[in-house]
């Protein structure tokens, strides 16, 4: 079985949800020969979940069947994106919440979700494609990550094994099961057999932190802005004996911040591991032991078990001294098959063999220790979600109908236009189709956007913050 | 500007919206995209602008228009 499940006791509780739900180990081997029974051939199948029981046991028996390939997303998408991502992809299959009401020929209803066929016709699917992720939460962009099982054998041994997971975690999943980090957790919890506390409450909720404390949750993984929400809601003054591990991972965390979270967990026998990982690389790359936490603020560590990091410099050449910056390259099996822009993609095979170049711009110290300095490809990561620069610019300019010029930080978004009058326009609709709270976008009116010659934005003549 | 426009320019920054939009049915039930992300935002520009430090049961029980208000009033804020 996929991660080794049937090692497993089947009687394990996997999950157990904010709803008093709970999911056995059994089920999951259950409703994966139940598909097997249900679809002939190998199809693609649009995945909409919420954080509950029902989108673990249906994510799992997919990946486990091999019968069903998911396209993973948030039951909230976007209605542009959705209808473009249907458009584009044409699945056979749609699964979802029942509240959702799939239109189309009921196949199964189990777990509060319906799964329903739309078309009789499927299109070709690579051997060894596993499942398919967005590369942004939020820009309407329709661009897939292609996964492979070897992905999810490798994400789930090498982020267990850092972690040191046991089965007797309880680890608190507030991370969306559509979003990398949160795929991941589930992967390297399940293969230890753990049992997870899984929930889409909002921290803000009083039901969220009687869950938590009810269930006794032994880790919590959050992104930069999780962490936020635990300092202002006294996080520093509450009782939680059973907390054990706090890692953290989406986007550098602010180093004040960080500092706090570290030096309470020295001082509260806890152990604090930040992160660092992508989606193309299923999750988790790097991380910072907990002895480091504090010597090596905002470094995001060493790479995982299994994987190695390197750095090249502008013409390709390995980096071999400490505090020389380069691009970060990663290898190893979590490194994904490539992306799929169009149906045909799915067919395609493995286009990196193991090996990517983030993209992030690092550094090593004499301990090996990797620090990201910079960001080479043109998106911004706001609240743990990637957001493409180029595609808010075109939705700009589709919505609005005026050029602008996207830049900014992990915190901010800018956006130059030359009309003053459409600034209001211009951000009400940023917040629409990406769904970021406004504050996110800073929007400013210059004379002119800067351009070369070619007519090429030079983004770097414009202020970042 | 009053503590009232000043408490409104925090949800119309927050949500994009105009101050008419806000009212008694403005909360977390009929606004979607009102999230921990939306709350956390109002929390801290309500906390920066009226000087405050709120408990995490005023953070917790701010998801409304109205309930805003009524955390800033318990904390001495006249409106």
């Amino acid at each position: 079985m996929i991660l080794d499940l049937q090692h497993i006791d089947p009687q394990r509780i996997v999950a157990i949800d904010s709803s008093g739900a709970e999911l056995r180990y059994a089920e999951i081997s259950q409703l994966s020969k139940h598909i097997t029974l249900l679809i002939p051939t190998r199809s693609l199948c649009f995945l909409l979940v919420e954080n509950n029981v029902g989108g673990i046991a249906w994510v799992m028996s997919m990946l486990d069947s091999r019968q069903l390939v998911p396209l993973i997303l948030n039951v909230k998408t976007e209605d542009t994106l959705y209808q473009q991502l249907l458009h584009t992809y044409q699945p056979t299959y749609i699964c979802a919440p029942n509240h959702f009401a799939v239109q189309g020929e009921v196949v199964d209803c189990q777990y509060d979700y319906t799964l329903a066929k739309i078309s009789d016709t499927t299109p070709t699917l690579h051997s060894e494609l596993s499942h398919l992720l967005p590369t942004s939460g939020s820009t309407g962009s329709p661009k897939l990550v292609r996964h492979k099982y070897d992905n999810i054998e490798a994400a789930g041994l090498n982020i267990s094994t850092f972690f040191d997971l046991k089965g007797t975690d309880r680890p608190l999943m507030v991370l969306p099961l559509y979003y990398t980090m949160g795929l991941s957790m589930v992967f390297s919890h399940l293969r230890v057999g753990a049992t997870i506390l899984i929930t889409g409450l909002s921290m803000t909720d009083p039901n969220f932190w009687k869950f938590l404390k009810e269930q006794q949750a032994t880790s919590f993984t959050g992104v930069p802005y999780s962490f936020q929400i635990l300092n202002l809601m006294r996080f520093f003054r509450m009782d939680l004996p059973h907390l054990e591990l706090l890692t953290q991972g989406g986007g550098k965390m602010p180093a004040d911040l960080n500092i706090k979270f570290a030096e309470y967990c020295r001082d509260n026998g806890k152990r604090w591991i930040a992160t660092y990982g992508q989606s193309e690389c299923t999750a988790r790359m790097a991380y910072l032991p907990a002895k480091w936490a504090l010597e090596k603020v905002g470094s995001i560590g060493i790479a995982v078990p299994n994987g190695e990091l390197s750095l090249i410099d502008t013409d390709g050449n390995p980096i071999t001294t400490p505090h020389t910056e380069g691009e970060m390259c990663y290898r190893g099996k979590n490194v994904t098959m490539g992306y799929a822009r169009e149906q045909a993609d799915l067919a395609l095979g493995d286009e990196r063999d193991g090996y990517i170049r983030t993209g992030d711009l690092a550094y090593f110290d004499e301990d090996g220790c990797y620090y990201i300095v910079g960001r080479m490809g043109r998106f911004l990561k706001l609240f743990g979600m990637r957001v493409g620069l180029d595609e808010c610019e075109q939705i700009v300019q589709t919505d609005c109908g005026i050029e602008c010029a996207c830049v900014g930080t992990d915190e901010k978004m800018l956006v130059y236009i030359t009309n003053a009058d459409k600034q209001n326009d211009v951000k009400d609709t940023l917040v629409q189709k990406t769904h970021i709270v406004a504050t996110s976008f800073q929007i400013r009116v210059i004379d002119e956007i800067p351009k070369n010659e070619a007519g090429k934005k030079l983004y770097s003549k414009l202020p970042i913050n | 500007m009053t503590n009232l426009e000043k408490f409104n320019a925090i949800f119309t920054e927050v949500f994009g919206v105009t101050p008419q939009q806000l009212g008694d049915n403005y909360s977390k039930d009929t606004v979607s995209e009102w999230d921990s992300v939306h709350q956390l935002n109002i929390i801290s520009l309500l906390e920066e602008t009226f000087d405050l430090m709120l408990d995490p049961e005023d953070i917790m029980a701010c998801t409304s228009y109205n309930a805003g208000k009524e955390i800033l009033i318990k904390n001495g804020i006249e409106l």
